[in-house]
């Protein structure tokens, strides 16, 4: 059949569109006065997508479990942990992070676990905000 | 020769890939509008993985391995981890073995239809590429949810796999695998059935049974010209000596082997038919029981650190034959590994399809052997002692336009 | 390519050493198997010697018609470098495959071997490979030149190599360089 696709362009007119919607048309101005006006209730914004289960985002280290027994720091792909040796704990530098979780599956008394954070993006790759100690 | 008397083109293609927008080099020597001889020119992306690999241990390399091509990221790391196993003598129980056939066929389904949507895209049938890739959407939707990343799924450990998939699961994957069958059907009758794609692609770029195998090219490229070439058949590794599938050879449907264009897409598209059946099969049949053999880390660190010997894998990634191999002297370290993408062997096999084509069928052919190369080059032309570089969307232009004045 | 009669891996290495005798220097059959069903598959590992190596491969086509050939691997070990070329047999029929690797070492002073391009055309980029990351010399390469590294990279370096001509002059560890800034 020579127009075999007609059929489903035509049908693609009548349905919703695929694609998931960013939370607002046009980007603001400034984000944080747009976020207070949201809280408020003046601006309606499109719901986020859900992340899945055990998604892998941001790291979070729990300091006063962790004993310093280095074996994260065997298994780290990128060599993204750094030991503190007058202290005895680490320090991870999101910037080099793969996000693997191999680390979470090492630690014998599990003091790092993957949160649900993905929005991470910073101008210097090693400022405060991108390391976790 | 014909052309050697009169003044023959030669066309460099610089670093930008006409197919698949990555680095390859080609110059074909032209005469008017016709192409008479190849020549290839890989390496513009090398990154030194393998020399990167001499220093890190087992675990950290599964994590590098993952990063060497985007699409067939699951094929590298497993063939990785089963050379060591190999290596090492680590058994692998079997309900970590069907796990590992459960993602691999769910991979090769996203591939395949990637690259439908690659293949309408360059013949200039922009509609079916925007369908194609709305059914890879729910498909990368179920990996998400069985392995937490669409991409690099980080899924792989030496000795079984990382994640289960649970009873409360199923019900999901299986809804999942429903629609995937009916859009695949759907899919499957515009390529089959539309006069243009026919015209387009029916005896171009065709590679005989003969060269193939003198070639070794491999995959659905070796498929579709009839050579029986599969890696799960041949010598079967994980749970594929259990299941129950055949070779497929494009003469199912058509009942001849012709191995131009149109039979590698009747291959590619019956082969995700045959994933989705058997990840069925698989569902049914997979046993209870531990899904990596050795849990404790430290412990399985401590074991490869003995090893010494060498070891082999080989899997069937979308593309072909993914051959890893690895020599271990009882450092920890691995002392070597070699690594070999399939599209090695399925770049000279180009040079038999291209003869005698005009220049505007290289993008079809060129996407049709699925390159995924990440370190091919751009396609020099060489015209009458004059090089000029074409680029991805010069060559894509023609492809249109060829297509426009076929249908006409 | 099915043929009418498939020899056993047993078979096969006997049929090395009646028809090559000392040249072949070790061998090992390696059996493993899979699945719940335990099925099984053969590896068999050759290691020969470098004056017989063609003559050894021509004789791997009287197995079958049209071997398949993955990849040639190689490392260096002191004083020799080790080359792995790997073959496989019997493909077509299910669970018949045979996978073959034939090693063969060479002394650094004189790292030459011959091509096997004529018995099997697709062997070109692996042994154009081997010359320019080991220093091997190939004799009667079809097309010789670099295929993976650029062509203004210096003459002499052999990345896979470990000893004086190997790479680590040209590597710089960007994460430590970073490190010293800040």
């Amino acid at each position: 059949m020579r127009f075999s696709m007609i059929p489903v362009v035509l049908a693609q007119m009548l349905k919703k569109p695929f694609t998931n919607k960013f939370p607002v048309k046009y980007a603001p101005s400034s984000p944080s006065r747009f976020l207070e006006k949201v809280e408020k209730g003046e601006i309606k914004i499109n719901p986020p997508v859900p992340v899945p289960e055990r998604f892998r985002g941001r790291i979070t280290y729990d300091k006063d479990k962790c004993i310093g027994c280095r074996l994260c720091l065997q298994v780290c792909p990128s060599e993204a942990i750094e030991y503190k040796t007058e202290e005895k704990k680490i320090r991870i530098y999101l910037a080099r992070c793969t996000f693997c979780a191999q680390c979470n599956e090492v630690c014998p008394v599990s003091c790092l676990s993957m949160s649900n954070e993905f929005l991470l993006s910073d101008t210097d790759k090693y400022s405060n905000s991108l390391i976790v100690e | 020769m014909r052309g050697a008397s009169k003044t023959t083109y030669q066309l460099p293609i610089g670093p930008i890939h006409p197919a698949l927008k990555e680095p390859v080099m080609f110059e074909f020597k032209v005469d008017g509008e016709r192409i008479i001889d190849v020549d290839v020119k890989l390496g513009q992306v090398h990154r030194g993985i393998e020399w990167a690999g001499t220093r890190r241990n087992p675990i950290q390399i599964l994590y590098l391995a993952e990063r060497i091509c985007g699409i067939c990221s699951y094929c590298h790391p497993m063939s990785f981890a089963l050379a060591v196993e190999r290596a090492a003598g680590i058994e692998v129980p079997e309900r970590a073995q069907y796990l590992r056939v459960i993602q691999g066929e769910l991979e090769r389904i996203c591939s395949h239809v990637l690259w439908a949507g690659v293949a309408a895209h360059e013949i200039g049938f922009d509609s079916v590429l925007f369908l194609t890739w709305e059914i890879r959407e729910k498909g990368l939707d179920l990996t998400e949810y069985l392995t937490g990343n669409r991409v690099t799924k980080g899924i792989t450990m030496i000795g079984g796999v990382r994640r289960d998939i649970t009873d409360d699961m199923v019900p999901k994957v299986k809804q999942a695998l429903d629609y995937l069958k009916e859009k695949i059907d759907k899919v499957q009758h515009v390529f089959l059935n539309d006069k243009t794609i026919k015209l387009r692609c029916r005896d171009c770029g065709v590679l005989t049974k003969e060269d193939a195998l003198k070639l070794c090219a491999v995959g659905p490229t070796a498929r579709a010209s009839g050579v029986k070439k599969d890696v799960r058949l041949d010598q079967g590794y994980f749970a594929y000596t259990d299941l129950d599938f055949d070779y497929v050879t494009p003469d199912i449907i058509t009942g001849e082997v012709k191995g131009d264009v149109y039979d590698r897409v009747i291959v590619r598209l019956l082969e995700v038919k045959q994933s989705i059946n058997l990840i069925e099969q698989c569902l049914e049949q997979m046993p209870k029981g531990d899904i990596v053999s050795e849990p404790k880390i430290p412990k399985l660190l401590a074991t490869l650190k003995r090893v010494n010997g060498e070891g082999i894998g080989r899997m069937e990634a979308p593309r072909g034959e993914v051959f890893h191999y690895v020599r271990f002297t009882g450092t920890g370290n691995p002392y070597a590994w070699k690594v070999r993408a399939p599209t090695y062997n399925n770049i000279l096999p180009w040079i038999p399809m291209l003869l005698d084509q005009q220049i505007a069928d290289i993008p079809i052919v060129a996407a049709s052997t699925d390159p995924c190369m990440s370190c091919t080059n751009r396609v020099a032309i060489i015209s009458n002692n004059k090089r000029y570089i074409m680029n991805s969307e010069e060559l894509h232009r023609l492809s249109i336009e060829k297509t426009r004045r076929l249908s006409i | 390519m099915i043929r009418d009669k498939q020899l056993k891996p047993e078979e096969i290495v006997q049929s090395f050493k009646d028809a090559f005798t000392t040249n072949i220097e070790d061998s090992r059959i390696e059996r493993r198997v899979t699945g719940i069903k335990k099925a099984g598959f053969t590896i068999i590992w050759l290691r020969v010697k470098r004056e017989s190596f063609k003559d050894v491969v021509k004789h791997i086509f009287t197995f079958d018609e049209y071997p398949h050939f993955a990849v040639t691997s190689g490392y260096d070990m002191n004083e020799n470098i080790e080359l792995v070329y790997h073959f496989s047999i019997y493909h077509g029929s299910r669970g018949r495959e045979i996978s073959l690797n034939i090693t063969v070492t060479l002394p650094k002073n004189d790292p030459s071997i011959d091509t096997i391009t004529d018995l099997l055309p697709g062997a070109v980029i692996s042994e154009q490979e081997k010359q320019e990351m080991l220093g091997v010399i190939v004799k009667g390469i079809p097309k010789n030149q670099r295929v993976f590294i650029s062509d203004d990279f210096p003459e002499g370096v052999y990345p896979w190599r470990k000893d004086e001509t190997g790479p680590d002059k040209h590597v710089r560890n960007l994460h430590k360089e970073e490190d010293k800034k800040t």
